[in-house]
């Protein structure tokens, strides 16, 4: 009885999976071959959680604005992918998510000159980058 | 909104060219690099920008970040030391555990963002005022007969700078103005910054005590007369 069920049982189990398999593969492949707005928004998740790493474990602090800029750029392609999305929809305020990433880049140049300025007066007085060395205010 | 054809290739290959780079600009050991790597990274999401129809920030993303932010990054990197850091010999991340529990803060962050985007772009799709795709065909049909030819009529000429333009002066203008007080304070407020002991006193803009023991330790310093006009 077993000898005969199993052989059978076993090619059932073969064909749901290699079906449901086939399925995902081919789900994949289609998310893959037309990336709607979850692609951009995982793509711009991605570049801000590096972003975030990169703050939280470099020493130079030259790296880290450079991180914060990622950051800040993440959050302009968000932007932008609601932009587009919205644009398709008909939307009559399509344009927001554009505008405000223009005021994001803005907002991006002030810091990084202020940050800079910061940056070099911080080696003019302690001659040193490394975050974990500036600790004036650790007790 | 879904690309797709060729569109689809670009995006992959931008989409991932700018998670690359972004990850070489954080694990590489010379700041240059690092400035080399982010300036790929975002020119990859500038492309992204194009990808869908933002060509104007795209624009604006090469010129202010690329031609700005990052030239001024690079002055600063050869202004300040990391002759060490080149060299190999310092160490380039914090201490041990505090990358340890950065990293195991990171992976928690990658999982929850992936799956809050996860569900709320299930939510978005399950609005009952999603637009059928005939409205967005027809959407598309309708931009497309509004847009002039190029030149050669094999495309159509965007108008994305004429609406951020409109849109910027009409709705926006009073956020523009105070944008440019804003890179007013942020000029002023790093030149102040920057400035030597040297142009500070002669700024008179040194508390006493502080100016006695410079020169105390740099003579040369008490030559410098305040220049008040």
């Amino acid at each position: 009885m077993l000898n005969f069920f199993s052989p059978t049982l076993a090619l059932l189990f073969q064909e749901a999976e290699r079906s449901r398999l086939g399925e995902m593969i081919y789900q994949t492949r289609t998310a893959a071959a037309n990336p709607d707005l979850s692609k951009f928004l995982v793509i711009g998740a991605l570049l801000f959680i590096i972003g975030v790493a990169g703050v939280l474990t470099r020493r130079n602090i030259i790296v880290i604005f450079m991180s914060i800029e990622l950051i800040l750029n993440a959050a302009n392609l968000n932007f932008i992918a609601f932009s587009r999305y919205l644009s398709q929809t008909g939307s009559p305020n399509a344009l927001a998510g554009q505008i405000f990433a223009v005021f994001v880049i803005v907002v991006a140049a002030a810091e990084a000159a202020i940050g800079l300025g910061i940056v070099i007066a911080l080696y003019r007085n302690k001659e040193t980058i490394w975050v974990d060395e500036i600790d004036l205010l650790k007790w | 909104m879904t690309l797709s054809g060729y569109e689809a290739l670009f995006f992959w290959i931008f989409g991932l060219a700018a998670i690359f780079a972004g990850l070489l600009t954080v694990m590489a050991r010379n700041a240059v690099h690092s400035a080399l790597f982010l300036i790929s990274s975002l020119v990859s999401v500038a492309a992204l920008f194009v990808l869908s129809g933002a060509e104007f920030i795209a624009g604006v993303q090469i010129l202010v970040y690329v031609g700005g932010v990052m030239v001024l990054f690079l002055f600063v990197i050869m202004l300040v030391n990391v002759g060490a850091e080149e060299r190999g010999r310092d160490e380039i991340f914090n201490n041990q555990r505090q990358v340890t529990a950065s990293l195991i803060f990171c992976f928690l962050l990658v999982g929850g963002v992936l799956y809050s985007v996860n569900r709320g772009y299930q939510g978005l799709q399950a609005r009952s005022d999603q637009p059928s795709a005939e409205r967005i065909a027809a959407e598309q049909a309708r931009r497309d007969q509004t847009y002039a030819n190029s030149g050669t009529g094999s495309s159509k000429i965007t108008r994305d700078s004429q609406n951020i333009g409109n849109s910027l002066y009409r709705y926006a203008s009073l956020p523009f103005e105070i944008a440019s007080v804003l890179l007013l304070v942020a000029i002023i407020g790093s030149v102040m910054l920057a400035r030597t002991l040297k142009q500070e006193a002669s700024a008179d803009d040194v508390d006493p005590e502080v100016l006695k023991e410079e020169i105390a330790r740099d003579p040369g310093l008490a030559k410098i007369e305040p220049q008040l006009d």
